[in-house]
């Protein structure tokens, strides 16, 4: 009799077991791809690729294109391509990145999104102006939408995906755009009118990083990453999207709670060398550092690096100054940032940094690799649903046409799940376990996943 | 070499403002592949260099006709303020060269022309096996 009934509760189980699995509701996540240069086709073609893999209306839509629409019709026009498309009122969130990886292949020109549709999650969109002058107002103003939409939501698992307008270059009287300013006056001028042009005209650094600490403040509970809309490294523009709002300095937010494993993870493949300084003088904003070891920053630098005095210039920036990052201190935490804009004897950097040491960090093609791999393996034995990397610009650069050696590894993993990479300048993620992880060079994955329990 | 798609993926290439100029050659320039509308769509700051530049040009593609069989994949020089970038398409003596600033965002441009290298080639065979 026990031995019966034993069967019997080994079948009851079996049978309830794969009624669960058949209930398990279905993820739909689709790409959207398209090269094609005229900005209304596009707009219409990047939606249409993605929607036609859907059965249904998509619950959200993410939308990242490259700079190139802004002479080929303009981002209006992209937008409003996309929209002919895309059912009204569907949350939609994107903007500008140098570049962008997916199944399909690694492009630096065109369009990709990902529409997901799940039964088990609740959405909401938000934004923010005017984050290069105001970013916690910002923050403050998108996190306010967020949380209205989602306050009733019964859904445990909290995600924040936060894109925000990356820096952009001030154009010098007399000299254009420039990353190395070698006149003293000039870049006296400019340091003089840096924090004004951040005010007035909101030019200069893009305040990501301040903008990421202000959403933890108010979503201390969710996983988030962070990304950047940027050109193709010019400096000269970016666009942010929010459902049909094309903006400019500002951030655009996709918030969900959801039954959905929702795990993030950041890497980077940088190394401490045993070159250190000690940052001794910053500018008011600390975004300029002006002292090294009590010496104008830059020839102290390139001392330290025993590098000639001509070494730095405009032509030299990407391929030299790029790949020696440093390790620098803000709060308890140490970033590696890369110093991408030189003002005579001063560096800019993209984020806030605090006087104290410093390591020079360096970082080859295989360390690229090797962190994504990494990043990957923290996600191994679980097989995801779709995924979402924000990484910086300067791997791109670094690896060229390598890259897709990246994908070759992230195509192990996802097989015919869908991913998109997108090529940013500022970057992290965040969760309660983890904590922040601000850094520039790095990989930073979101991956959803059916809930194993 | 007279190919429509091909030109088409120079025509596509051009619309980059970084690349000034690009085709498909081999050694001697002999029977280039161009955009569709020829120099005409290169853009104009390398006219005054063109010479110059093909001078040079093929002096590499000389280089890559020697080597090509034992895989050689890629050749970079930088003339006075221009680079001069080449792509060997697999299996031939032919290069798509492109001609970019110096200052250009190499990276970015890297991955773009590797995928037309890898278009151009899948084009080629196709032509052959026709």
């Amino acid at each position: 009799m026990d031995a019966l009934l034993e069967e019997e509760d080994v079948s009851a189980t079996e049978e309830s077991s794969s009624a669960v699995d058949k209930e398990r509701p279905h993820v739909e996540a689709a790409l959207g791809l398209t090269e094609k240069w005229d900005a209304r086709e596009a707009g219409r073609e990047v939606a249409e690729t993605a929607l036609q893999q859907l059965s249904g209306k998509p619950d959200f839509f993410l939308l990242f294109s490259t700079i190139h629409y802004e002479n080929h019709g303009g981002f209006e026009e992209f937008l409003n391509g996309v929209w002919e498309v895309l059912p009204e009122g569907t949350p939609l969130v994107g903007g500008t990145v140098a570049g962008f990886m997916n199944n399909h292949g690694v492009f630096v020109q065109g369009a990709t999104a990902l529409a997901v549709s799940y039964p088990h999650m609740d959405v909401a969109i938000g934004y923010g102006r005017n984050t290069k002058r105001n970013p916690k107002k910002a923050a403050k103003q998108c996190a306010e939408m967020i949380k209205k939409e989602l306050v009733n939501s019964p859904y445990k698992n909290n995600f924040l995906l936060n894109f925000v307008s990356s820096a952009e270059l001030m154009k010098i009287p007399g000299q254009g755009y420039k990353k190395v300013i070698d006149s003293g006056f000039m870049s006296k001028f400019v340091t003089l009118v840096f924090g004004l042009s951040q005010y007035l005209i909101q030019k200069g650094p893009g305040r990501e990083d301040e903008i990421f600490e202000e959403l933890i403040h108010y979503f201390p509970s969710h996983n988030m990453i962070l990304g950047t809309s940027v050109d193709d490294y010019k400096g000269r523009n970016n666009y942010i999207f929010n459902n049909n709002f094309l903006l400019k300095n500002s951030l655009s937010s996709l918030g969900l709670q959801t039954n959905l494993d929702v795990t993030v993870k950041s890497t980077h493949g940088m190394n401490k060398t045993n070159v250190e300084f000690n940052i001794t003088k910053i500018s008011k904003d600390g975004h300029i550092i002006k002292e090294i070891n009590n010496k104008p920053a830059v020839p102290e630098l390139l001392r330290i690096l025993e590098w000639p005095e001509d070494f730095l210039n405009e032509k030299t920036m990407f391929f030299r100054m790029l790949y020696y990052p440093i390790s620098v201190k803000r709060g308890n935490r140490q970033i590696p940032v890369v110093m991408p804009f030189i003002l005579k004897d001063s560096i800019v950097t993209p984020c806030v940094v605090e006087k104290g040491k410093v390591s020079i960090l360096t970082v080859s093609g295989i360390n690229l690799l090797d962190a994504l791999q990494k990043n990957i393996e923290y996600f191994d034995g679980t097989i995801p649903e779709f995924g979402f990397f924000s990484t910086c610009g300067t791997i791109l650069q670094t690896l060229g046409n390598k890259i897709n050696l990246i994908r070759m590894k992230l195509l192990e993993y996802f097989k015919d799940k869908p991913f998109i990479m997108v090529f940013c300048a500022g970057e992290g993620t965040y969760s309660p376990t983890q904590g922040i992880n601000y850094a520039n060079m790095s990989y930073n994955t979101v991956i959803f996943r059916q809930n194993k329990k | 070499m007279r190919d429509d798609p091909v030109a088409e993926v120079l025509d596509n290439l051009m619309k980059f403002d970084e690349i000034l100029a690009c085709m498909v050659a081999r050694r001697g320039m002999i029977d280039s592949v161009m955009p569709s509308s020829g120099t005409d769509s290169f853009k104009p700051e390398i006219y005054e260099v063109w010479d110059v530049l093909k001078r040079t040009m093929d002096s590499q593609l000389s280089v890559i006709s020697e080597f090509s069989r034992i895989d050689l994949k890629k050749i970079d020089f930088e003339l006075q303020e221009f680079d001069a970038m080449f792509y060997v398409i697999p299996e031939t003596e032919n290069a798509l060269v492109a001609i970019v600033p110096a200052l250009a965002n190499k990276g970015l441009i890297d991955v773009e022309l590797e995928r037309a290298r890898l278009k151009i080639y899948d084009l080629l065979k196709e032509e052959n096996n026709q």
